[in-house]
């Protein structure tokens, strides 16, 4: 077994490629367009020739001896009839060709203004601005002159056709010079002072004899120069046209070939690597054959690749320049067949230039050629450089699991016995490692493969696993099963941030779904209506580590983007703690001790009284079993409920989502900013238990009739709507009268509008306000929307008691027919009812047309988050690219790759969102800190770690090797 | 014209002397171009800035009351 050495990139260097390096790396010349023999052999010096590498199994390759797939391949090069352009190129190309001198090839600049130029490129590059801004001034600069500062000849100015041919364009002498100057000289009939101009006097201005001024009339000579400027100035006349001189490849060659070395510096083009003259191919290099391999089809047909395909095409049209050529051709072939070339270069290199027809492939799909390899979103580079795929990964369905800890992953058996974990054997694992083995591939903790020392790798069958357990030794490496405890990195895309990918510990469970507590929903925005989540077992030592201190859920309660936990309590398991706390219901020891059944508590304190039923604890009392001893806590909660916890203990008020819940939930934020992430984690693990077995105490479920009325009440809403209509029909009568008054601003239809929306908006509202009169407040809707677990009265007086006013684009709905919405309407009837307002209930179902109304205002919601996670998605990205490089350095401060300071202090005030709370009442919580600090002071225990330093409770350890449910850390 | 310099909301720009841009250098370990840039138009600049001073900007912070960082003026 060969190892490979690893080798370290000195340095990677852009530039243009000399013709002869070429020719110096090729490992064979190509010149003929076959590719196969009849026996299926690869033809010399033939597009699959065996030096170019090899892809059949079996065959050896002529230049470096390996066999397919250790052969990396060998380019090859195809010597071009005539020169050719590179499309890559083309915009400098330009740029060279007009600011360069025809004759000799310097910049057309006097040398203070290279120097200037020089200069400013430096400048540019130290400020890390676009030194391009610099180069094209310059090449501006250098096209104004007419004539080179050097050797004085005149010079031209280049049209650039697209993509591939550039033009001389001259101003030469019009052929019907005579003509216009007769013409000029005749008197204009419409301008009576003008009497035209004789012969005679026209010499007299131009300076001109007359007799020559005759003999140009009569077209016998031609004024060239000097003759012609004073013809025109004095005639006010144009005699020139403009003669278009089109620039062969080696006529650009040769040009090229003259720019001093000092110029093109000043062009922006590193001289030591390059020579714009190599912009011009003269060899066409030939991709090795494993970058274009054949594919046998199932007909035993051979199938090219497209770029052999363009290569053949690029070999054919060479081959016919040159017998064109030599048999004496006239010139228009030469230059037809030269094109010819051109283009099949050019789409070698890109097919997918504008205004050029893309070379086709026999089927009519464009061919997929060196470009198309690289760009777009599956190209080389994001496709698969930056987005590669992996081993060791899973994928599949995800369900929840209340009895899993937050911090766990339950993972199908199948999928633990087929992804494995890479063990090095030890002299402390060895006997581990050989039971594992032993195992082999189909019992649970087993292993798949095995790695000898010497790099070899063996399969392990349940036939081989007993002899080969006897043979592990220190120095192997096992692929074992994940089993219980593993650290694996847990996924749901899309990744937005942080959060979306955790670690987690491996729990191996029977059935096909990934298993995971509902409390790490929000921060993966997860659900279970068929998502999937990906898994990635970890594969050395140093990962597991950083996973399991850096990644691991519990490290992640707190949110980096507002500094508050995300995770937390959600939905049943607020409705359980409000059913518990709200009203402080009794329980008896049984009740009690069953609703900490899956809690670390198992023995009641005291009884906080005696009823009917004998000793009974209330529900906050055992609520405050689950809060860690000494926390002191008082808030209100967004119901206007005060809240009072003293000393681990919940003397007062509902326990509802502004305590426990996820996207900052006071408790649980408290409990990970002055106690520890651990704490927080059994905190939350045994909020979410005790609230399951709440709701299921008390009993919870919701059905249609719990949001129905009495006929009283719905009577009611009746005659609020009833009322709405009458105030609108007076409004409207005003306004059809004349007599609104518009608002200021608002012109007086405007007015109408908002007046008929307010007065709905209101209907709406007094509906939704008789509704609520009638629920009472055990009402499962009410008890969800009170305690913020799911909904709100909105959604419950649209159940209950009208849905109200639909509205696209924020108005009433206005568009559909001419002046009116729908067909059932007459024109310009500016009622509620015609204009998409709703006035039953979704329990009372919906007429059609307001069905209709409906669906256009729902379908403008499902617009717009289309619109806007695709926007937002496409702004993510960009952000991403702008800023991945930026890193946080030692000394503070935030500096991207070429170490310029992007911040200097991170967030400019160098703190953690999550290491600080802060809110809009207080900047930082300083006493509170300083008040916890300086109690710990006085502590005897407190004094002894103030001496010894602190010390940093283990985050590292397993929940299989600390105590899951039971007293945790002293910081209790 | 309004000066923006005076709003509430711009915070303040001061020219620094060579000695204050010599000891900012030193300290960052950064030679004068590594330094992020202010265009000379930019109206909160003081009149007297000329490209390749170094201006200190002291914002207002919520967590530190005040946050210094430093531009280099540039055409
Ligand atoms: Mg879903
Ligand atoms: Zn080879
Ligand atoms: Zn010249």
């Amino acid at each position: 077994m060969s190892m490979q050495t690893p080798k370290q990139l000195g340095g990677i260097r852009f530039g243009l490629m000399d013709p002869e390096t070429y020719r110096d790396l090729s490992a064979t010349k190509v010149i003929t367009a076959d590719t196969y023999d009849d026996d299926g052999y690869p033809i010399d010096m033939g597009l699959m020739d065996p030096r170019l590498g090899v892809i059949d199994p079996g065959l050896e390759c002529r230049t470096c001896g390996q066999h397919s797939g250790s052969c990396p391949g060998h380019f090859g090069h195809i010597e071009l009839a005539a020169p050719v352009i590179h499309v890559g190129f083309t915009t400098l190309m330009r740029r060279l060709l007009r600011a360069t001198c025809r004759e000799c090839g310097s910049l057309t600049l006097v040398e203070e203004k290279k120097e200037e130029f020089r200069d400013q490129l430096e400048r540019a590059e130290e400020l890390g601005k676009d030194p391009d801004t610099v180069l094209k001034s310059a090449v501006r600069e250098a096209r104004k002159q007419n004539t080179c500062p050097h050797c004085g000849s005149p010079q031209a100015d280049i049209k650039h056709e697209k993509p591939t041919t550039y033009y001389e364009v001259e101003n030469v002498l019009a052929s019907e010079y005579s003509e216009v100057i007769a013409e000029a000289m005749q008197p204009d009939d419409e301008d009576e002072d003008d009497e035209g101009i004789s012969p005679s006097e026209l010499a007299d201005q131009t300076g001109i004899s007359l007799e020559r001024i005759n003999q140009i009339l009569g077209g016998e000579f031609r004024p060239l120069d000097e003759d012609r400027r004073a013809l025109e100035k004095a005639l006010d006349v144009d005699l020139t046209e403009e003669d278009m001189n089109k620039l062969m490849p080696s006529d650009i060659r040769d040009w090229f070939e003259d720019i001093p070395d000092s110029d093109i510096e000043v062009l922006g083009i590193d001289s030591e690597n390059s020579r714009p003259e190599w912009m011009i191919m003269t060899v066409l290099p030939v991709p090795p054959v494993t970058a274009r391999p054949s594919i046998t089809l199932d007909n035993g047909q051979r199938s090219e690749d497209d770029l052999t395909h363009k290569l053949v095409d690029i070999i054919r049209i060479n081959q016919r320049f040159m017998e064109n050529r030599e048999a004496g051709a006239p010139q228009l072939i030469i230059e037809d067949l030269w094109e010819l070339l051109q283009y099949h270069v050019t789409t070698f290199v890109d097919n997918e230039i504008s205004g050029t027809p893309p070379a086709r492939h026999r089927s009519g799909r464009p061919l997929k050629t060196l470009s198309q390899r690289l760009k777009g979103k599956e190209g080389r580079f994001r496709g698969s450089l930056s987005g590669k795929r992996v081993n060791f990964s899973a994928r599949t369905v995800i369900s929840p699991d209340p009895t899993l800890s937050l911090n766990e992953v339950g993972i199908p058996d199948r999928v633990a016995s087929e992804m494995t974990i890479t063990i090095n054997v030890t002299d402390r694992n060895t006997e581990e490692a050989r039971q594992y083995v032993a195992n082999g591939p189909e019992k649970h903790p087993g292993a798949n493969y095995v790695k000898r020392p010497d790099g070899r790798r063996l399969k392990v069958t349940p036939k081989n696993c007993e002899e080969l357990a006897t043979k592990i030794e220190e120095g192997w490496e096992v692929n074992r099963h994940l089993v219980d405890g593993d650290i694996v990195i847990f996924n749901r895309q899309p990744s937005l941030h942080r959060m979306s990918i955790m670690a987690h510990e491996v729990v191996v469970m029977p059935y096909k779904t990934f298993r995971l507590n509902t409390v790490v929903c929000p921060p993966y925005n997860a659900d279970f209506d068929g998502d999937e989540m990906n898994l990635h077992a970890l594969q050395t030592e140093e990962a597991r580590a950083e996973a399991r201190v850096l990644m691991r859920v519990q490290e992640q309660i707190l949110s980096p983007r507002f500094g508050e936990n995300i995770i937390g309590a959600i939905q049943d398991h607020i409705s359980g703690t409000y059913l518990l706390t709200n009203d402080n219901p009794h329980f008896t020891e049984t009740q009690a001790l069953d609703l900490l059944r899956a809690t670390r508590v198992d023995e009641l304190p005291d009884p906080d009284g005696e009823d009917e039923a004998g000793p009974y604890w209330s529900g906050r009392t055992v609520f405050s079993l689950l809060l860690p001893d000494g926390l002191n806590l008082d808030f209100t909660s967004s119901t206007g409920e005060d809240v009072v916890i003293e000393d681990g203990e919940l003397l007062e008020g509902t326990i509802d989502e502004d305590a426990v819940g996820a996207f900052g939930g006071e408790i649980v934020d408290t409990i990970v900013k002055q106690y520890s992430e651990t704490r927080a984690r059994v905190f939350i693990n045994e909020v979410a238990a005790l609230a399951m077995r709440a709701i299921m105490h008390f009993g919870f479920s919701i059905g249609i009739d719990d949001e129905s009325i009495p006929p009283v009440a719905d009577e009611q809403v009746d005659e609020a709507i009833d009322n709405a209509y009458d105030r609108i029909e007076e409004l409207i009568d005003t306004y059809e009268a004349g007599e609104l008054e518009s608002l200021p601003g608002r012109t007086v239809d405007e007015t109408l509008e908002m007046k008929i929306m307010q007065t709905l908006g209101k209907a709406r509202d007094s509906a939704g306000e008789i509704a609520d009169d009638h629920f009472s407040d055990d009402n499962p809707a009410v008890v969800m929307a009170r305690s913020g677990a799911r909904g709100s009265m909105l959604n419950l007086t649209q159940m209950a008691g009208c849905v109200g006013q639909q509205a696209v684009r924020g108005e009433r709905i206005n568009r559909g027919y001419e002046d009116r919405t729908l067909a059932h309407y007459e024109e310009n009837d500016l009622s509620a009812e015609a204009h998409g307002f709703v006035e039953n209930s979704y329990r009372s179902g919906l007429t059609p047309r307001e069905f209709f109304f409906h669906a256009m205002g729902g379908r403008e919601g499902l617009v717009d988050t289309a619109v806007r996670t695709s926007k937002s998605g496409y702004l993510q990205r960009r952000l991403i690219n702008a800023l991945s490089e930026l890193e946080v350095q030692y000394d503070g401060t935030v500096r991207d790759t070429s170490d310029t300071v992007i911040q200097f202090e991170f967030g400019e005030d160098g703190t953690s969102p999550v290491r600080v709370s802060s809110d809009d009442d207080f900047d930082i919580d300083v006493e509170s800190i300083t008040d916890r600090v300086v109690d710990a002071e006085f502590d005897s225990e407190g004094e002894k770690e103030a001496f010894l330093g602190r010390r940093e409770p283990p985050t590292n350890l397993s929940e299989r090797s600390e105590p899951r449910f039971q007293e945790v850390e002293s910081d209790d | 014209m309004v000066d923006v310099s005076q709003h509430e909301l711009v915070p303040d720009h001061t020219v620094l002397e060579d000695a204050e841009i010599d000891s900012v250098l030193e300290e960052y370990g950064l030679s004068r171009t590594d330094l992020p840039k202010i265009k000379l138009n930019d109206p909160a600049l003081p009149d007297d800035a000329t490209p390749g001073d170094v201006i200190e900007i002291v914002r207002d912070s919520r967590t530190t009351d005040t946050a210094t960082s430093y531009r280099l003026v540039i055409e």
